[in-house]
């Protein structure tokens, strides 16, 4: 079996939900935050925290291709580093990054759980890189299966971490 | 010479600010500019730090009341827009540093 592990974080198929059909943004972290915890990535406070950041600090974020949230929190809520990622059948409202009052039409949420602080650099440049590449982000909004979405950001991960 | 500082700002945690210091410091090397000093600090933090800057880069709101030069953070994250913020930051840069060397 292929690992899902990169050197620091882990991406599984187990962590990616595809074109799900949610209604707000509380659910969709709920159920990112469940999928994490239930398979032993991040402590039970974990959800809850990242739904008290996202009302005062806000992820939305407005990419060329789509909106793209990125909720997270402290590191201590965290036990294993991973990134829970959905896709939306239909968009999900959620708040501007660094501007509260705006909103965003959000059709990919990557849910980032990081233990330790010394891995954030390492982990973003990997990952939250894919917000600004058009291409990536079309891949993901046309990937039907968990598998596939796995495989865009390995290829990716692979890409940036050549450089 | 004396450096330029620049704080990059994030809402709660310093997760997003490190990124975009990261990025910053890529552009402005890219741009042959090497006098900066950069770092990335909580948005709880930036009251008692600022002082020792001279402009800020966030992707938090600014609460903080301040004369500073103030751009935000989002344009390195986005990369929408990206171009011209590193242009404008340029341009402050090179301003700061004219007022330092004639102080």
């Amino acid at each position: 079996m292929q690992s899902n592990k990169f050197d620091t974080f882990t991406i599984s198929e187990s962590l990616i939900l595809v074109n799900e059909e949610i209604e707000t943004k509380e659910k969709i972290i709920k159920k990112l935050g469940a999928l994490l915890f239930e398979q032993g990535f991040v402590k039970g406070s974990f959800t809850q925290a990242v739904l008290d950041r996202e009302v005062v600090y806000p992820t939305g974020l407005k990419a060329r291709v789509t909106g793209v949230a990125v909720p997270h929190t402290d590191t201590e809520h965290v036990k294993k580093s991973a990134v829970a990622i959905a896709t939306l059948k239909n968009p999900i409202i959620f708040n501007g990054m660094g501007a509260p009052k705006t909103e965003v039409s959000v059709f990919i949420v990557m849910m980032l759980a990081i233990h330790d602080q010394k891995l954030v650099i390492d982990i973003l440049r990997k990952v939250i890189l894919i917000i600004e590449k058009d291409e990536v982000l079309k891949e993901i909004l046309a990937a039907n299966e968990p598998q596939t979405i796995k495989e865009i950001m390995q290829k990716h991960i692979k890409l940036v971490s050549k450089k | 010479m004396k450096k330029v500082n620049i704080i990059v700002v994030c809402g709660s945690g310093v997760a997003m600010a490190m990124h975009a210091a990261y990025k910053l410091r890529e552009h402005l090397e890219n741009e042959k500019i090497y006098d900066v000093f950069i770092e990335g600090t909580g948005n709880n933090n930036l009251a008692a730090c600022i002082d020792a800057y001279d402009m800020v880069v966030s992707n938090a709101e600014v609460t903080v009341k301040t004369d500073k030069p103030i751009f935000s953070a989002i344009p390195l994250i986005t990369g929408v827009g990206e171009e011209e913020l590193v242009k404008e930051i340029v341009a402050k840069v090179k301003e700061i540093r004219e007022k330092n060397n004639n102080s």
